[in-house]
């Protein structure tokens, strides 16, 4: 390890209503593959996002190579040398490697464009990383890995002295994440700093020499990776060991019977043969890391996306389910982690919202009958304590929890009796999730059968009488929660047991 | 820790009013209110400018038999624009309706109310076309409008040889159907456009329908993930647009007499502004019958302008090119403001 | 994440035809069978002079779909073309039939016209942030009025080949001993070859596709894209300009009020030849290619029997079967 490349000291940042970092502090020497780990939400992106200029901060300062620096845009932050490698790959599919790479900066001949060079010097980035790419060939072609490899190469290219890596390896397999860790060792030994963000707990004892932990918004601490076990890691990102009310037995009715069962379901690559029952009146959880398939699952199943094979029952009957059309008239209600894209339309009314699902319900002939369908949304902004100052607001004019009550008076208002909820308190604040999840509670009593994908443990252990875990397409476990532990959950969802 | 959590509730409800009053006035009220000034003024202007020759009703007539088959095609298009898509095919599908069906009265013989019938059968089946490719096969609306306008007018001359086609006049065989524009005197034409105008809106404001054409135009996806059958749907707003269409034929001949083939599409341009003047959005979700309605005023009120100022009839084209640029663009900016 | 399945078909595996230029492979069968097809059922069809007949047709469909390209590369269309070729000629022959202007100076006003009415649609698309249909549709009917505005409503004859001032006809057909000689068509080569080299080999044409591929990307990686996204348009009106030449080079009169559907011939030969409607595929060759489907259809269906109405329909029926054919391939090649 090497001086001090990058210090960040005191960075706090809020939104409205969000205090998102907490007088946060990260240090990284020259020559260190440097963690950052947390939970989801605890921070980690957005201090990144600060870091390269992409969010202002509030206060605090970001020393880089000796000096106080701010950057405004990606753009400065990467020609002063310090990069991001994007989870999500920005790149241009239809181009080839080297144009990739280059782009926006070519080299040139005169008014030509000299492709010749360029793939020269793509391909001395290859040979510097040891990997084996054809600058020529079109980037979509390549498998995911390989495009990590190529976005790392324009990284290097751009002279970095400090790179992020953004959990880079979510989207890879195995072999790929080798490789990866070969290339990122390599970096480091010419005296790079790196910066891996990641959930993956047995990667961070490979290859991070040290861990920063954020909870909450917050610096937690920083340990020195091979004095430190994975427990004390795992106990300074969770911090709480009391949870706000854990479930601590399975509140499910004895004997209650099943109402879905999906027997081998398979649907294209992050969903292979998943198998789980649910019963009337359990909420039953999928736990599991960013991209284990887990909302691919719940789409398949309700027909927003095609099923290879697999069959599903619904109260011991098999349907067939090819759209979601089928998947409502079974009884199954969709809440989407992405509400703005794929729950509401939100140039509509709450009315308009909370009948879409159910409009023949509320038409004599081709006429909707208004009243009605004003009196129904009325009793259930009432019943789910929805804040709107009326049924003819429009959607888009309600804060977050109060749209996703929207979403859940659109189901109930059909009388669903399997929900599932993906990742139901996304961009909801504390105080609208507890309501949420009373709502989800009250309803399970009422012998509603409750799917809910959640990425928060405490989430996860705190709702859940039953709990799966995913991991990369396949179900790694399943656990009743009187056995349900962090540690364990994590276990499974990094594919520990297998 | 509670209080402050109360606190942040107020605040925002109150800011949930705030931005509850804008939209109300600017959308319902204000647009409409301003298209309605626009159109009076430019009355004036007309008057003035003609040194008085605008002020008798022959010229208000002449201006309303432009209003008629333009508003029925506005209102076509009103529904498909709902939708998020366009079709500019409605201008020569409309003529493709009046040519076939004029050609089998005149020619073949068939009695007239099988050719109405027939124009209306035209443009069905063009809005089907249009509709399955689009909402099945996922063909955007803007290539299957070329493509089916290109068609229409291809159609169109090859079942009439290329010849115009002139309808009956008022007393000759089958002339009756003229009364749908003036009946002793009434202006059954205006009657029977905002008849339609009315039911129009009621589609679209309280039918299942019109929920569904409006709700998918603003979230697709969202709407087919509540269990709807969006593609059945979009294809109806299609579908109903071909039916305007082939009545806009009927009304221009009425107006009109004869048709020619390989013609029809500067109509579309003004259909489509008089749409998007309306408060009628391109982006989809967001559309407005009565505003439609004052729009199609406003440019059959510049055409009959230009006319009796003795202009270039060009300018029309110019003019409404211009319009729908300045009212799309406005849309836009409206939009990226909201977001 | 599309490209995931795409993945494992990587470079070794490819078929005979995409190694062949896929697309562009099958359309010049396609061009080669339906030539041998018409010569078949037509001897009037055996003749120089028809193959003459579709060069001639092929000069300005071929200008303005190379030129339509771009637009169509950035994931946007322009749909004035057809309107606006017949536009600038009206002007470029007005100032020379009737404000007695050199040739030279009426030409280089029509391209010119070309130009500025691609600023225009560029801006419109890239500045304003219209739809490209939209803005482009109005652009249609703009310059549609304003031809006929300025030339008062009648036709332009441009010089004939014999008046003075007629040696513009000869850039494109001489004639060597009674034979016409089509020479317009080196012209087309040329023009191919030099924006080709523009698509691939400038800053330009990488621009382009990269816009088309991902604009937001294209964006933060520091290009200029709303100057090279206005210049796709730019170049496009370029080509309308020069289409325009060769439009009144070509035939005798041009007829105000008329263009409309030129545009769906262009577009048509682009999409057939290999573009996509969605962006960034596509190559000028193929463009060429295409071209010559639309301008075989538009000479050949006559010697079959078929009046040039029936070419209208059929080109419409083939602009839909090439983008069913892009969209079945993209659904292909995202897996599912």
């Amino acid at each position: 390890m090497g001086e001090v490349i990058l210090t960040m000291k005191g960075i706090d940042k809020s939104f409205p209503g969000v205090h998102a970092l907490d007088h946060v502090d990260l240090e990284v020497r020259k020559g260190e593959v440097h963690a950052l780990m947390g939970e989801n939400g605890a921070g980690k992106s957005t201090l990144m996002k600060v870091l390269t200029g992409i969010y202002k901060k509030d206060s605090g300062t970001i020393t880089y190579e000796g000096k106080e620096v701010e950057f405004h845009n990606t753009r400065e932050a990467q020609d002063a040398g310090v990069v991001i490698v994007h989870q999500e790959l920005n790149m241009l599919g239809h181009l080839t490697v080297a144009q990739n790479i280059f782009i926006g900066r070519e080299f040139k001949k005169g008014i030509r464009i000299d492709d010749k060079k360029m793939n020269e010097e793509a391909k001395k980035l290859f040979d510097r990383m040891h990997i084996d790419i054809d600058p020529k060939e079109t980037m979509s072609r390549l498998t995911v890995g390989k495009q990590q490899m190529c976005e790392i190469a324009k990284a290097i290219s751009h002279k970095a002295k400090v790179i992020i890596f953004d959990e880079p390896s979510a989207a890879l397999t195995e072999a790929e994440i080798e490789e990866l860790f070969k290339i990122i060792r390599d970096l480091r030994d010419q005296g790079l700093g790196i910066v891996y963000i990641s959930h993956r707990m047995d990667e961070i004892k490979v290859i991070t020499d040290r861990v920063t932990v954020m909870r909450d918004g917050a610096y937690v601490g920083t340990l020195i990776t091979k004095d430190s076990t994975k427990d004390d890691i795992i106990n300074m990102m969770v911090g709480r060991v009391i949870y706000e009310d854990p479930k601590t037995q399975n509140m499910t009715p004895k004997g209650s019977p099943v109402v879905l069962k999906v027997d081998h379901l398979n649907a294209g690559k992050m969903v292979q043969d998943v198998s789980f029952e649910l019963h009337k009146g359990e909420v039953l959880g999928f736990s599991g890391l960013m991209g284990a398939g887990r909302t691919e699952t719940m789409r398949a199943l309700f027909g927003a996306d095609p099923i290879d094979s697999g069959d599903i029952y619904v109260n011991g009957k098999k349907v067939t389910i090819k759209s979601p059309e089928d998947a409502v008239k079974c009884g199954i209600g969709y809440l989407s982690e992405d509400r703005k894209r794929f729950g509401i339309v939100v140039q509509k009314t709450v009315a308009e919202n909370t009948t879409m699902a159910d409009l023949d319900e509320f038409c004599n002939g081709p006429f909707i009958d208004k009243k009605k369908e004003c009196e129904v949304a009325q009793k259930f902004v009432e019943s789910l304590a929805t804040k709107t100052p009326g049924v003819d607001q429009l959607v888009v004019n309600l804060s977050g929890g109060n749209q996703q009550k929207v979403v859940i008076a659109k189901w109930l208002t059909r009388n669903c009796d399997i929900l599932i909820f993906d990742e139901p308190t996304r961009g909801i604040d504390v105080g609208a999730k507890n309501e949420i999840y009373k709502l989800m509670n009250q309803l399970a009593a009422e012998g509603k059968a409750i799917i809910m994908v959640s990425s928060e443990m405490t989430e996860i252990l705190r709702m859940s009488d039953r709990i799966v875990v995913m991991c990369e397409g396949k179900k790694t476990g399943e656990l009743d929660i009187s056995e349900a532990t962090q540690e364990n959950i994590m276990n499974m969802a990094t594919r520990e047991i297998n | 820790m509670n209080q402050n959590k109360a606190s942040k509730q107020k605040m925002g409800g109150r800011k949930v009013e705030s931005i509850k009053q804008i939209p109300l006035v600017k959308k319902v009220g204000f647009n409409r209110i301003v298209l309605c000034i626009v159109l009076l003024l430019m009355y004036a202007l007309f008057c003035i400018l003609t040194g008085g020759a605008f002020l008798g009703t022959r010229r208000i007539l002449s201006a309303l038999n432009y209003a008629y088959f333009l508003g029925f095609l506005s209102l076509a298009v009103t529904f498909v624009i709902a939708t998020g898509g366009i079709d500019f095919s409605i201008g020569p599908v409309m003529f493709c309706c009046a040519l076939m069906a004029g050609f089998s009265f005149t020619v073949n013989g068939i009695p007239m109310p099988a050719a109405l019938i027939i124009s209306l059968v035209v443009g069905i089946a063009f809005g089907i076309f249009n509709g399955y490719l689009v909402a099945y096969w996922n063909v955007p609306s803007f290539i299957t409008s070329i493509a089916s306008m290109n068609i229409a007018k291809g159609l169109a001359s090859v079942f009439t040889k290329t010849q115009s086609v002139s309808w009956p006049q008022t007393g000759a065989d089958g002339g009756w159907f003229r009364n749908i524009v003036t009946m002793g005197g009434i202006p059954m034409g205006l009657i029977i456009l905002l008849v339609a105008a009315v039911i129009c809106a009621v589609i679209l404001n309280k039918t299942k329908m019109g929920r569904y054409i409006l709700s998918l135009g603003s979230n697709k996806e969202a709407v087919r993930l509540s269990g709807v059958n969006v593609k059945k749907w979009e294809m109806s707003a299609y579908i109903l647009c071909g039916l305007l269409v082939g009545i806009a034929a009927i009304f221009y001949v009425a107006a009109y007499t004869t048709v020619q083939p390989g013609y029809g599409d500067q109509y579309n341009n003004e259909a489509i502004a008089g749409c998007v003047m309306g408060g009628t959005s391109m982006a989809g979700g967001l559309a407005s019958i009565s505003g439609t309605i004052i729009g199609v005023f406003i440019i059959s009120l510049l055409q009959e302008g230009i006319m009796a100022l003795g202009l270039d009839k060009n300018l029309q084209l110019i003019i409404t090119g211009i319009i729908v640029i300045v009212a799309v663009f406005a849309d836009v900016v409206a939009r990226r403001r909201k977001n | 994440m599309a490209n995931k399945s795409v993945s494992n078909t990587a470079g070794t595996n490819r078929s005979f035809i995409d190694r062949m230029g896929g697309q562009k492979f099958i359309v010049l069968i396609l061009v080669i069978v339906m030539f041998i097809f018409f010569c078949a059922m037509s001897p009037g069809f055996r003749k120089y002079t028809t193959v003459v007949s579709i060069l001639d047709y092929s000069y300005y469909i071929a200008l303005m779909a190379i030129g339509v390209t771009f637009p169509l590369l950035t994931a946007g269309v322009d749909l004035s073309i057809g309107t606006g070729l017949i536009c600038y000629s009206l002007i470029g022959g007005y100032l020379i039939v009737h404000q007695g202007w050199p040739v030279g100076a009426g030409m280089l006003v029509t391209v010119l016209m070309g130009v500025i009415f691609g600023v225009i649609n560029g801006c419109l698309v890239a500045l304003m942030d219209l739809p490209a249909f939209l803005a482009t549709l109005c652009t249609c009917m703009i310059t549609r009025g304003f031809g006929a505005f300025i030339v008062g409503g009648y036709g332009i004859p441009w010089p004939t080949a014999t008046a003075p001032g007629g040696w513009f006809r000869s850039i494109f057909k001489i004639q060597v001993g009674g034979q016409n000689i089509p020479i317009g068509f080196l012209w087309i080569i040329l023009l191919v070859i030099v924006m080709s080299f523009v698509l691939n080999h400038t800053k330009m044409g990488r621009y382009t596709r990269a816009i088309g591929s991902n604009k937001e990307a294209t964006r933060l990686s520091g290009v200029n894209v709303k100057f090279y996204h206005i210049m796709a348009y730019v170049i496009c009106g370029l080509f309308a300009g020069l289409a325009a030449i060769a439009y009144s080079a070509i035939f005798a009169t041009v007829q105000p009020g008329s263009g409309a559907g030129f545009e769906l011939d262009a577009i048509g030969g682009a999409i057939v030849g290999g573009v996509s409607m969605s962006g960034a595929v596509g190559s000028i060759t193929g463009t060429l290619i295409g071209v010559f489907v639309i301008c075989l259809l538009k000479t050949g269906l006559p010697f079959i029997g078929l009046t040039a109405n029936w070419q209208q329909i059929i080109t419409g029926f083939v602009l839909i079967a090439a983008v069913l054919f892009d969209i079945l391939k993209r659904k292909k090649e995202e897996g599912r």
